[in-house]
């Protein structure tokens, strides 16, 4: 089957999701939005999709390559899509996933808040290595989390996540790939972006940080932290994930299970960068990643 | 930033920035300029547009010097960037926050 996949750039209730890029890639639960679309389409049946986008197509490119991930055959167009051109197609803008058609996505950041919510379930079944650790409570691989932080669900925390003694997650949180919540920070009913820091003793709440941004999501508003003790941008820790990097420019087809396992690897025998902020405190942590009985 | 005295209370008002450029010359000019029949302090962060530590660190000087004098420090109308910086840093339970319409 065909589709043509149309995304939007830049709807008027969400402007500030579009400010580091391109709208359908900013961050949703581990990946981009177009990816879960994309994985969602793919498990409708669709083989064949046009892209069709007017914003920031090198970037859309990049992430989605041909398609290959899913199984699929991707082609872009910037133009503007006409019936005559795949006249016996489907055409779907990407306001919903199609895994949530009942979840607008960009009528307003609360509702791309709650979509985040929403998808957890479905993508935590279907990852690759993914935990429920508490109910409601899902952890990816490599994360750390000391064993008095407080997790309450429903949250997400993605991998290579730093949760430090006496930080509350939850309930209402989605922390990307990366993060580092210090010691005695709360987050709750928010959205850490991907290799975020987010400082001690601080309080998240209804917002969405990545980087030193911070953006209210019931007011909009948004506002730039110029102290980086208390949130900043976090540089991606070196090898392994310019490895991984490399393994997606390639293009190679080897499933993330084995992306994981190699990096794994790669972490064992190569000594592990610093942490910019300073070592880690040598704090108990939880075991994530017993053995499933 | 201008100073205002009504009663008991000393209004500041016309704060555009309160950072590392500023926050010394406004806590050491508002200790100064206190009367001893000052109890409290309204600072009007309405035209606010940036607050970094150094200017936080300057309320909470104001806020302990008060607070020693039985007196207390109110927010008048922060600026929505102003009210996250608060609430990330938890001080919107120090302080006492005030929206005036």
């Amino acid at each position: 089957m065909k589709l043509t996949l149309h995304c939007p750039a830049n709807p008027p209730a969400v402007p500030a999701l579009a400010a580091k890029g391109a709208l359908v890639l900013v961050p949703f639960v581990g990946k981009t939005v177009l990816e879960h679309a994309l994985a969602g389409l793919a498990s409708d049946g669709f083989r064949h999709i046009r892209i069709h986008c007017t914003d920031h197509m090198q970037d859309v490119q990049k992430v989605v390559g041909q398609g290959e991930a899913w199984g699929v055959r991707i082609e872009f167009s910037g133009e503007p899509v006409t019936r005559a051109d795949w006249a016996d197609e489907r055409v779907l803008v990407l306001d919903a996933l199609p895994q949530l058609p009942d979840h607008d996505l960009w009528s307003s950041y609360r509702a791309w808040f709650s979509a985040q919510l929403a998808l957890i379930p479905t993508v935590a079944r279907l990852g690759v290595g993914t935990r429920e650790v508490e109910p409601g409570v899902f952890v990816g691989l490599r994360s750390r989390i000391a064993a008095d932080a407080r997790l309450i669900g429903p949250c997400w925390i993605g991998a290579n996540v730093h949760v430090a003694p006496g930080a509350t997650i939850g309930p209402g949180a989605v922390i990307e790939d990366g993060s580092f919540i210090d010691g005695e920070a709360g987050v709750s009913g928010s959205v850490v972006g991907p290799n975020t820091y987010v400082g001690r003793c601080t309080e998240l709440r209804d917002s969405f940080a990545w980087g030193n941004r911070l953006l209210h999501l019931d007011t909009g508003s948004l506002t730039e932290v110029t102290d980086r003790f208390l949130l900043a941008e976090l540089q991606p820790s070196g090898l392994v994930d310019r490895f991984r990097a490399a393994i997606r420019a390639i293009g190679a087809t080897a499933s993330s299970a084995n992306t994981d396992a190699l990096a794994g690897r790669m972490e064992q025998t190569t000594p592990k960068p610093s942490h910019p902020l300073g070592n880690w405190p040598a704090s108990p942590t939880r075991s994530l990643h017993s053995p499933p009985k | 930033m201008k100073m205002t005295y009504r009663e008991k209370t000393l209004a500041l008002t016309e704060i555009t920035e309160l950072n590392a450029a500023n926050s010394t010359a406004v806590r050491d000019g508002v200790r100064a300029a206190l009367r001893p029949e000052i109890s409290v302090i309204d600072v009007s962060l309405a035209l606010t547009r940036l607050v970094d530590s150094s200017g936080l660190g300057a309320l909470i000087a104001l806020h302990k010097t008060m607070c020693s004098r039985g007196g207390c420090v109110r927010i008048l109308n922060p600026t929505p960037s102003v009210q996250q910086i608060l609430e990330l840093t938890r001080l919107h339970r120090v302080f006492e926050i005030v929206s005036i319409a």
